[in-house]
């Protein structure tokens, strides 16, 4: 089948993401203006594959929000590695330097949604597990003692071959049913998701509040806050 | 020229897949964009969508000349093979999500291809009916979260033949160990995908306590072309473990074959297990290992010992694919999805379902990750494409906004507006990815894709012809009825 032109909408309204904004306008446009240019009716036009888009429209398109400066964001370590000139730098740990101290005088460096409550917190090295040349070293080399991975991934496959050497994880992404959450279950690996990290250093000793019930994934705003399970840093290690 | 459907089709049709859209927003409420440091998962999904587009009618409608969906249904229901609720939903959820693509970027309009989504609509419908027929719901969200497939009869085969466990015992523990060995290796094996999983139940035991029933899926040596060699050693294409455990309220088996339970899944919980194989060449489960506890600690030990090996070699291959790779493998695991459904029709062809169609592969400039994670985000959780939004006064079931996931098809094409029929024939296509080269693991040992093909074609179960006795109606005013057990 080919296709035919001109998107029309009476209750339009405007992408969230500037990309899906930007492809999508330009492939309404391109398409509309082959249509006219055909000459053809719709019913001729709609299976001419000579009227369809092409791989080197799209390339275009997206060269042409490249060349605005715009740079993609990678999920993907392959995807930034393989074409950095088009990708934003990885981003790593963030770090306000304004964290919250408790009562007892921690740095409070994060907090995230339990997966399953352990008998009592956990204390450990924290480790950013966040590239495939680390999960290398360690299938390699093993999974250091006391390592509670600091993961930005909330898939399965990045550590799967170490999953249930660590101690436990803490996933800055996803929610306590995304596939990390089901696999830590299964290793009865604790393991925070939807993590909010701030000011955790790589290398430093945390404890984490793994004793907390295993939050709601249905909580409202409000319930949602309230059951977080706290990171706090107790030093380097 | 009007639409050679009914209108009676046509409501048909768009109230299904409101039924599914729902689904899914219920479904994807608590998920996020799935985000993975290996594989550019989003971007996959958004070109298995189109790719789904673009190949599934006409592969459909080769299986549907071979086997109608009820029957299709019928063998899934008596198994643990990859027919299922979740993959029935994604046959319709990643069709129309092509569909809702193209409309979007104003390619096609809601008038078109209205044959094949008829058509892929109708067979999925009646896939479920079958599958679902002893319980005659179709989604497990039709009847508050449970996804009861099995009759009486099985559920208390299933029951009967489970081996006791207690914590600290071998079997508890080897199972215990097992399980998530073989979710690990799923996932990766599945490029993130969570096809290779599927649960349901629960059912109720004589004495308080639930089963889940637990299938684990295309582990061995079969259709995904990079496992040729890494899982030979697992002598199974698909898996189904049995779990009864005490205490433990399985509230929510949800559409995806997801669960909740309260208390949380422990394994302290488990006083039973089983373990069984099947696939397009059972008559249903097949026991594993159980004729005593020994025996299974036995197997489970060994198998969870190769799953760790497979899950190894897996991903190191894994790591060094090239981008273009990953995108393919998840692409194609997830636009692969109905496959199954070849091989119990026995028209399985390797290049039907891992080959991306050159209609789908010319997107690739677009499928970045960034607009893969803003595509499907907006698509499926947000629906805030333009496309997905409804007239100001229109209210969704869920969220009170206006936005529905899916664009239905227009009656107007029973009037006089414009339409198409289909996407018209696959294109040709091609991958990246290394070609099969191995067999195909099922239980009558490793096949070649025509002997396996063949054997499809020429199997009946022998419980067949007793079909329509295995169904709690009929056990009711029927006790003792031989044809029961037959």
């Amino acid at each position: 089948m080919g296709e035919h032109y001109g998107y029309r909408d009476a209750w339009p309204r405007d992408p969230q993401t500037p990309i899906v904004a930007a492809f999508h306008e330009a492939i309404r446009k391109l398409a509309e203006e082959r249509f006219e240019a055909s000459g053809k009716s719709w019913e001729e036009a709609v299976h001419d594959r000579t009227l369809q888009l092409r791989r080197e429209d799209f390339e275009k398109i997206e060269a042409g929000l490249l060349a605005t400066g715009y740079r993609f964001e990678a999920s993907a370590t392959v995807t930034y590695e393989e074409a950095p000139e088009k990708h934003k730098p990885l981003a790593d740990l963030e770090d306000s330097g304004e964290q919250e101290i408790d009562e007892a005088g921690r740095r409070i460096v994060g907090s995230g949604d339990n997966v399953f409550a352990t008998p009592q917190d956990l204390e450990g090295i924290a480790r950013h597990v966040h590239t495939v040349d680390k999960v290398m070293e360690w299938l390699t080399e093993g999974v250091p003692e006391e390592t509670i991975a600091v993961i930005d991934d909330c898939g399965g496959t990045l550590t799967a071959p170490i999953l249930g050497e660590f101690k436990a994880v803490v996933c800055m992404g996803g929610t306590v049913r995304s596939h990390l959450g089901i696999l830590t279950r299964e290793y009865n690996v604790p393991c925070l998701m939807n993590a909010t990290i701030d000011g955790l250093r790589d290398g430093s000793r945390i404890a984490v509040e793994y004793s907390r019930p295993a939050a709601d994934a249905y909580a409202d705003e409000e319930k949602a806050a309230a059951q977080r399970s706290r990171i706090y840093e107790l030093g380097t290690a | 020229m009007p639409a050679d459907h009914t209108y009676q089709a046509l409501l048909r049709a768009n109230q299904l897949q409101r039924r599914f859209s729902e689904s899914w927003v219920w479904g994807l409420r608590t998920r996020t964009v799935q985000e993975s440091k290996l594989y550019p998962v989003s971007a996959y999904i958004a070109g298995s969508y189109l790719n789904a587009f673009y190949r599934w009618p006409e592969l459909l409608r080769r299986v549907g000349e071979r086997i109608s969906p009820e029957d299709i249904g019928e063998r899934a229901r008596q198994g643990g093979i990859a027919v299922n609720t979740l993959m029935a939903g994604m046959l319709v959820q990643f069709y129309t999500g092509g569909r809702q693509i193209l409309i979007d970027m104003g390619l096609i309009r809601p008038s078109d291809a209205v044959d094949d989504v008829v058509y892929v609509y109708d067979f999925v419908e009646r896939l479920l009916a079958a599958y679902h027929r002893n319980n005659h719901h179709n989604l497990p969200i039709d009847c508050n979260m449970k996804n009861q497939i099995h009759s009486a009869r099985e559920t208390e085969r299933l029951e009967s033949e489970a081996l006791g466990v207690a914590p600290g015992d071998r079997l508890h523990t080897a199972f215990s160990s097992f399980l998530p060995a073989a979710s690990t290796y799923g996932f990766l094996a599945q490029c993130e995908c969570r096809l290779g999983f599927f649960n349901h139940g629960p059912y109720r035991t004589p004495d308080g306590n639930q089963m889940l029933v637990r299938d684990l899926l295309s582990i061995g040596e079969g259709d995904l072309p990079w496992m040729d060699g890494i899982a030979a050693g697992i002598p199974y294409a698909n898996l189904t473990a049995t779990v009864i455990m005490k205490d433990t309220d399985f509230y929510i088996v949800d559409d995806f074959g997801s669960f909740e339970a309260a208390p949380a899944y422990d394994n302290d919980n488990l006083v039973a297990v089983g373990l069984y194989t099947s696939d397009f060449l059972t008559d249903g489960y097949v026991p594993v290992h159980m004729d005593n506890a020994d025996d299974l600690a036995d197997h489970l030990e060994e198998l969870t010992e190769k799953l760790h090996t497979a899950t190894s070699e897996t991903w190191q291959m894994m790591a060094g694919w090239t981008r273009t790779q990953m995108l393919e493998a998840g692409l194609l695991v997830y636009s692969g999805v109905g496959r199954e459904l070849a091989h119990l029709a026995g028209v399985y062809e390797q290049e039907d379902w891992w080959e991306v169609d050159d209609q789908a592969r010319r997107f690739y400039p677009l499928l970045n990750d960034e607009y893969g994670n803003g595509l499907i985000w907006e698509m499926v959780d947000q629906l805030s494409l333009t496309s997905q939004q409804w007239s100001p006064h229109h209210i969704e079931r869920f969220r009170d906004g206006r936005p529905e996931m899916w664009t239905p098809i227009p009656y107007s094409v029973l009037a006089d507006e414009e339409w198409t029929a289909t996407v018209g024939p696959m294109s040709t296509g091609g991958t990246d990815l290394p070609p099969k080269t191995g067999l195909w693991q099922t239980s009558e040992g490793k096949l070649g894709l025509e002997e396996a093909n063949r054997r499809a074609r020429e199997f009946e179960p022998p419980s067949w012809k007793h079909r329509f006795y295995d169904e709690d109606v009929f056990a009711k005013h029927h006790p003792g009825d031989p044809r029961l057990t037959a």
